[in-house]
């Protein structure tokens, strides 16, 4: 009962909060409610039994991906006024569109059945809770069956990495940076030089 | 626990990937931008790979992973595609970057991430292969699009592709989740046996929709009406060699990927996905033919030209069967040719120092350039369809599956648009052969671009005489999807 | 290996004089394609050996071409000895042609294109005779048909080249109709294309009908009359000659080499080849028997009144050429082969002679201006009288004896047609050597009647022109001499093998050999009447002519317009075709078609064409949306249609 409370707590939240993402006049706001929203999700994967993913959740994508948002609008001067102006104009027919969608994933998932023998053809079954730890089973199966999967998107990492820094990355001619380890190796003697001075002459 | 997989199925995929990376870091490590030489390597690698996939691929069919990854005949001949449609795409680019200043050592790199990203959606036997394979694929592609970062068109034609794919990757990741909430699985070893066998279930409301929704997300892949809207933007912001990667490869891959989905593990499902995929075929090769005729920029014009072929390449697998998927393969390969040798003279398309995408600009190149004019004029024949050039045999395969499916009204709407379709190939002929040249192409065609010229050619000129191979080969790709 | 070069040399050849001659020059080419098609004609030599004295069938299959269902069409070389006697012949006489023109054709601008074309028919030429299907015989078919198109509007500056060249190609356009159809009907007959598959089920298909228009029709009788008038297209049979003497437009070595010596013989080989199939329908062999004989009298006739040199000889090949049919009518394949191998020998000869005067005379063609020039060209008028010789069949000269077997034949087949076909020719044989003579007398002997001008310039040819004639001078004093044993003689039935088919009820070849002794010598006779006539009229009496044509005036313009066949076509088929073109392409194409159709429809597809390409708005969202709309309206149609 009180399981269900909270699910539906969560649930609503983060429906809610969704829309406010794409609502919200400000910026700075989206990014917040978007915040939000990964918290409720995280808040679902608790209630799943999935700690792990709920962890995970809220560190990188709350931690890491949206703070960066945040930094990033905050930083770039754009109109977002402006940006969204012509939308209204499209609302009344996207959500009669989307609307009609809901329905009809609500009737789906009314009448939801399950294929037959269902249980014997599920891939690879979770051990239960007691016997290992979220993390375990995880890493389990990860570095397994699904190493293949685990290698690509290793990969695909990679590409996004090479992707960023090859539309980014600029060498301009003259930037200085700093170099530590010639900063360490230098000494006294490659940096100051000791001159005698004339009294009354220059150098 | 432990357990070891074979890895021989993957060992193209590895070499690609490996090579990759030390290219990688060769680029990084030396001096210079390396573009040429990197570019060169690449190459080599690819065609190393194409015979490692040859040599791998026997008739047996090998799974591993788990039978996440599969190496049948069926794959072994689309990689074969993939990887001549990469290679030769990459070998036309070099002259054309270097002359734009753009050369840069990633662009061989991110050309190798995709076509192993291509290869692994071809090989997938399993829903999250399937995703994985495809966005590898597909964020070397946005990268790819966005490649030249200086051009406005080029970053708003990266990123409207970025934003509309990752859409469409998640209606398809809706779809799948929606299959393996009826089904308890993702792989497509699996999936058969719940609708095939002795006791076929009723397939649930909800798993079409999932269904619905997968078709979705690899229509945009293939840039079928009306997931098909990013095309023209991307085609002709991206730079043309990109935009003659993206022509090729990926469109092959992603066809490759859809039929084998359509015909593996919903296979049984046939009646209910062949009505989506008859109205995405009339919608595409309609669009394709229309839309075509008020084009001015021919890249804009070669985007509608591979919706339109995409339309008739569904067509055959509407049929369903095995002629159908034969169909589309024998179409896919004449299509690679066709493209990479209409390429190949766009790239060419150059005056006073800069390149010049109007269809108008082609003016008198029948006297300027006469051997290119009868290069752009075979393949524009064949595109339209005219027999006895390959691009007729292909249509007449797709056509014929089409008809012996009993899908008449499909093949007639089919021949019609084709017919609309030949205007405006027709149109360039007529532009180069009889009007006048305003200004003359600068004589820039490198030793690379000739020879791929004089392959498409010959490929679509000789097709006629000597169909026997790639039929014979189709036909025994194809039969390996359709197990007695 | 050998027998692969043979074929494929010239083809090679060709490519190079066609794609580098302008790298190589007119010298280069000349050079290339004379020596490959050299080798060629010694592998055809070899070939010949093998094939067809040592009796080595052979077969060799290069590549699949087509496979469908039961549809199985391969390359494949077949060589046995049809093939072989036809593959000596094309490759020599070719040879021949080829030395001849590099002297004929040196003051041609475009040497290199004519050489290619050259080479690039006798590809086609030997792909024709090698054909082991019906469809890939088609392939040289119509490759010889193209070829014979370049070669005759090869000047194509000039109008009536150009004219003659698309006649030539329409009028085999008919021939292939009905060849094609020919084709098509074995294949639903025999399910197969193949030769060695439909000659082995032919005698089990006797008597097998197909209904059309309610009326039954026997199968083999249809496809062979089909298959015929693809032959009668190329061989120039009477109804479908028309373009043979105008094709003599293109430059003469052409003449010589394809509207002689080999591709107009095309016909007479397939049928030939076909023999396995026309010996079990009576009806088209006697079809076959009767277009033969007319079209070698009909032609001789014509040939009599004639003015153009080549004219005359174009006719006069039109006439050989139903010699050759009426002796396959009579089942007597192996006289027609024999008389084609020595016609191709004599008439090339003449063909190239004619050439040589041609030259001589300052591209003069008229024989009525021309005249005593025979001791200006000795070596050419000498060969030209071993030419006419040979033509006119008189003793030991080659033609003497492949004519008079295809007379003999025709007489001992012992049936009316047979009978019929004999007088016809044995009249045919009179003309020929009257207008041979004609011919003879008009251009080297008498008075000149050229002006001075060309007269000063009559000079012999080059070497390189009349050692080619030599060579064939030669076969046309020996190879009937040489041949008939082997063709038509005692040696016939090892010779031949397996390649022709006699069935029992046509024993033509043997009863050849037993005929009454006039039969033999009436031909010889009426030759020698012919020249002696011809003489009278020409040279003794030359008034004479001039008051027969004034006397008997409509029979001589009936003659001299070919029997109005040109007209009567122009009637019949051509005008009424402009007519209707005219009516279609005005009210029909333009006023209802174009008005609905293309200019209503490409309206139509401008203004769809628009409105598809606004949708192309350039906005993210839009697309998003249209995305959006397409998922919904799919699940929305399952959520009533799936069940």
């Amino acid at each position: 009962m009180i399981a269900a409370l909270i699910f539906y707590m969560f649930a609503g939240l983060a429906v809610a909060s969704g829309v406010m993402v794409i609502a919200s006049r400000n910026p700075v706001h989206s990014v917040l409610f978007l915040i939000l929203t990964f918290f409720n999700a995280a808040g679902l994967f608790l209630l799943l039994g999935a700690e792990f993913l709920a962890m995970v959740l809220v560190v990188v994508y709350v931690g890491a991906v949206a703070v960066l948002f945040l930094f990033v609008v905050m930083m770039l001067d754009i109109n977002f006024v402006k940006l969204k102006e012509g939308v209204l104009q499209y609302l009344p027919t996207g959500a009669v569109i989307g609307l009609i969608l809901l329905v009809e994933l609500a009737v789906m998932f009314g009448g939801w059945t399950f294929a037959p023998d269902v249980e014997a053809l599920v891939m690879a079954p979770a051990p239960t809770a007691d016997q290992v730890s979220n993390t375990d089973a995880l890493g389990r199966l990860l570095y397994t069956t699904y190493a293949y999967l685990f290698q690509a998107s290793g990969v695909i990492l990679l590409v996004a990495m090479i992707g960023t820094i090859m539309l980014t990355l600029r060498r301009r001619p003259g930037v200085r940076k700093q170099k530590i380890a010639d900063q360490i190796a230098r000494t006294g003697k490659d940096s100051v030089e000791i001159r005698k001075v004339p009294s009354g002459g220059g150098i | 626990m432990s357990e070891t997989f074979d890895l021989i199925p993957v060992l193209p995929e590895l070499f690609l990937v490996l090579a990759a990376m030390a290219l990688l870091m060769a680029g990084v490590f030396r001096k210079d931008e390396g573009f040429g030489s990197t570019t060169s390597l690449a190459i080599m690698a690819m065609v190393a790979a194409a015979v490692l996939v040859w040599a791998v691929g026997g008739d047996e069919r090998q799974t591993t992973f788990g039978g996440m990854f599969v190496m049948d005949s069926f794959a072994v001949f689309a990689k074969l595609m993939v990887l001549v449609g990469s290679a030769l795409t990459a070998a036309m680019s070099v002259s054309f970057l270097e002359r734009e200043k753009l050369g840069r050592f990633e662009y061989p790199i991110l050309i190798l991430f995709a076509t192993v990203g291509m290869m692994m959606m071809i090989s997938a036997n399993d829903f999250i292969a399937l995703y994985l394979g495809l966005e590898l694929q597909s964020l070397s592609l946005y990268v790819l699009a966005a490649y030249n970062r200086d051009s406005v068109r080029a970053t708003e034609a990266g990123l409207k592709y970025f934003v509309l794919g990752s859409l469409a990757s998640g209606m398809l990741l809706y779809g799948v989740s929606l299959v393996y909430g009826f089904s308890g699985s993702t792989s497509f070893e699996v999936l058969p046996r719940i609708f095939g066998g002795d006791h076929p279930a009723a397939p649930h409301l909800g798993f079409i929709a999932g269904l619905v929704f997968i078709i979705a997300g690899l229509a945009f892949k293939i840039s079928a009406v009306p997931f098909h809207m990013w095309t023209p933007d991307v085609y002709e912001g991206a730079p043309t060699p990109v935009t003659s990667f993206f022509a090729v490869a990926p469109k092959i891959a992603a066809l490759v990927l859809f039929t084998r989905v359509m015909v593996g593990p919903f296979g049984d499902l046939v009646d209910q996905w062949r009505q989506v995929i008859t109205f995405i075929a009339i919608l595409s090769m309609f669009v394709g033919a229309f839309a075509a005729i008020v084009q001015t920029n021919i890249k804009r014009l070669m985007a509608y030209s591979s919706i339109g072929h995409v339309g008739f390449v569904l067509v055959g697998l509407a049929a369903g069967t095995a002629d159908g998927v034969q169909g589309v393969l024998v179409y896919l390969a004449i299509y690679l040719f066709m493209n990479v040798g209409t390429f190949a003279v766009i790239l060419c398309m150059r005056s006073k120092g800069r390149m010049v995408e109007g269809i108008d600009d082609l003016a008198g190149l029948s006297r300027t350039h006469p051997l290119m004019a009868l290069t752009m004029a075979a393949l524009m024949f064949s595109m339209a369809g005219i027999p006895p050039l390959a691009g007729f045999w292909g249509k007449f395969y797709v056509f014929k599956a089409a008809v012996d499916a009993g899908l008449f009204t499909l093949a007639i709407i089919g021949v019609l648009t084709s017919v609309v379709s030949a205007f405006y190939y027709l149109r360039i002929i007529k532009i180069m052969y009889f009007d006048e040249a305003i200004e003359p192409f600068e004589r820039v065609s490198g030793r690379a671009m000739g020879m791929v010229m004089a392959l498409s050619t010959a490929v679509v000129l000789l097709f006629t005489f000597l169909p026997g191979p790639l039929l014979t080969s189709a036909k025994a790709a194809a039969s390996v999807l359709f197990p007695q | 290996m050998l027998y692969v070069a043979a074929i494929f040399l010239p083809l090679l050849g060709s490519i190079v004089a066609g794609l580098f001659g302008r790298f190589i020059g007119d010298r280069g080419a000349q050079v290339v394609t004379c020596l490959l098609l050299g080798i060629s004609a010694v592998c055809g030599a070899v070939i010949f050996k093998q094939v067809a004295i040592d009796h080595n069938t052979v077969t060799i299959p290069l590549m699949t071409w087509i496979q469908s269902g039961t549809m199985d069409v391969g390359w494949a070389l077949k060589f046995d000895t049809l093939t072989a006697v036809m593959v000596v012949v094309v490759t020599w006489v070719s040879f021949m042609v080829h030395v001849y023109s590099v002297g004929y054709m040196s003051h041609d601008p475009s040497v290199p294109r004519f050489m290619s074309y050259l080479s690039l028919f006798t590809f086609a030429m030997l792909m024709l005779v090698t054909a082991d299907n019906l469809v890939q015989l088609f392939f040289g078919w119509e490759g010889v048909g193209v070829a014979s198109y370049l070669l005759i509007g090869f000047w194509y500056e000039k109008p009536s080249a150009s004219a003659a060249a698309i006649k030539a190609f329409i009028v085999n356009r008919v021939g292939d109709f009905g060849f094609a159809l020919g084709i098509f009907g074995i294949y639903f007959l025999f399910d197969s294309v193949t030769f060695d598959a439909i000659f082995a089920a032919a005698p089990g298909k006797v008597g097998a009908t197909v209904s059309f228009f309610g009326i039954e029709w026997d199968a083999l009788t249809i496809c062979c009359l089909l298959l015929f008038v693809g032959a009668m297209g190329k061989s120039a049979q009477l109804g479908l000659h028309t373009w043979l003497p105008d094709a003599m437009e293109g430059p003469t070595p052409v003449s010589a080499l394809i509207h002689a010596a080999t591709m107009v013989t095309a016909g007479v080989f397939m049928v030939a080849r076909m023999s396995p199939l026309f010996e079990f329908s009576d009806t088209a062999l006697m079809v076959v028997t009767l277009v033969g004989a007319a079209t070698a009298f009909f032609a001789a006739t014509v040939g009599c009144v004639q003015n153009d040199i080549k004219r005359i000889i174009a006719y006069s090949t039109c006439s050989q050429l139903g010699y050759m049919f009426f002796a396959i009518g009579v089942s007597a394949y192996q006289a027609a082969i024999f008389h084609l191998m020595t016609h191709a020998f004599f008439k090339a000869l003449l063909f190239l002679g004619a050439g040589s005067v041609i030259h001589a005379m300052s591209d003069e063609q008229d024989i009525r201006r021309m005249g005593g020039i025979w001791k200006h060209v000795k070596v050419t008028w000498a060969l030209m009288w071993i030419g006419s010789l040979a033509l006119a069949g008189i003793p030991f000269f080659a033609g003497y004896y492949s004519k008079d077997t295809i007379l003999e034949a025709a007489f001992a087949a012992h049936s009316n047609v047979g009978l019929l076909a004999y007088a016809l020719g044995v009249g045919a044989a009179f003309l020929t050597a009257f207008y041979s003579w004609r011919l003879l007398i008009l251009t080297f002997h008498g008075k000149p009647r050229a002006d001075e001008h060309v007269m000063a310039h009559v000079h012999e040819s080059p070497a390189v022109m009349i050692l080619p004639l030599m060579v064939l001078a030669a076969g046309a004093l020996f190879s009937g001499w040489l041949g008939y044993d082997m063709f038509v003689g005692h040696d016939q039935q090892q010779f031949w093998g397996a390649s022709i088919l006699n069935i029992d009820a046509h024993k033509t070849m043997e009863n050849l050999h037993h005929i009454p002794g006039w039969v033999a010598i009436l031909p010889t006779v009426v030759a020698v009447s012919g020249i002696v006539l011809a003489y009278i009229l020409y040279a003794v009496a030359p008034s004479i002519p001039a008051m027969l044509a004034r006397s008997f005036n409509g029979v001589y313009l009936f003659l001299l317009n070919k029997w109005y066949f040109d007209e009567l076509y122009d009637y019949l088929f051509v005008k009424p075709a402009f007519k209707l073109g005219r009516g279609f392409w005005q009210g029909g194409d333009g006023a209802l078609i174009d008005g609905v159709g293309p200019d209503g429809v490409a309206a139509a597809t401008r203004e769809i064409a628009r409105k598809v390409g606004r949708l192309q708005s350039g906005f993210l969202y839009h697309y998003a949306f249209a995305m959006l709309i397409g998922v919904a309206a799919f699940v929305t149609w399952y959520m009533f249609n799936a069940r």
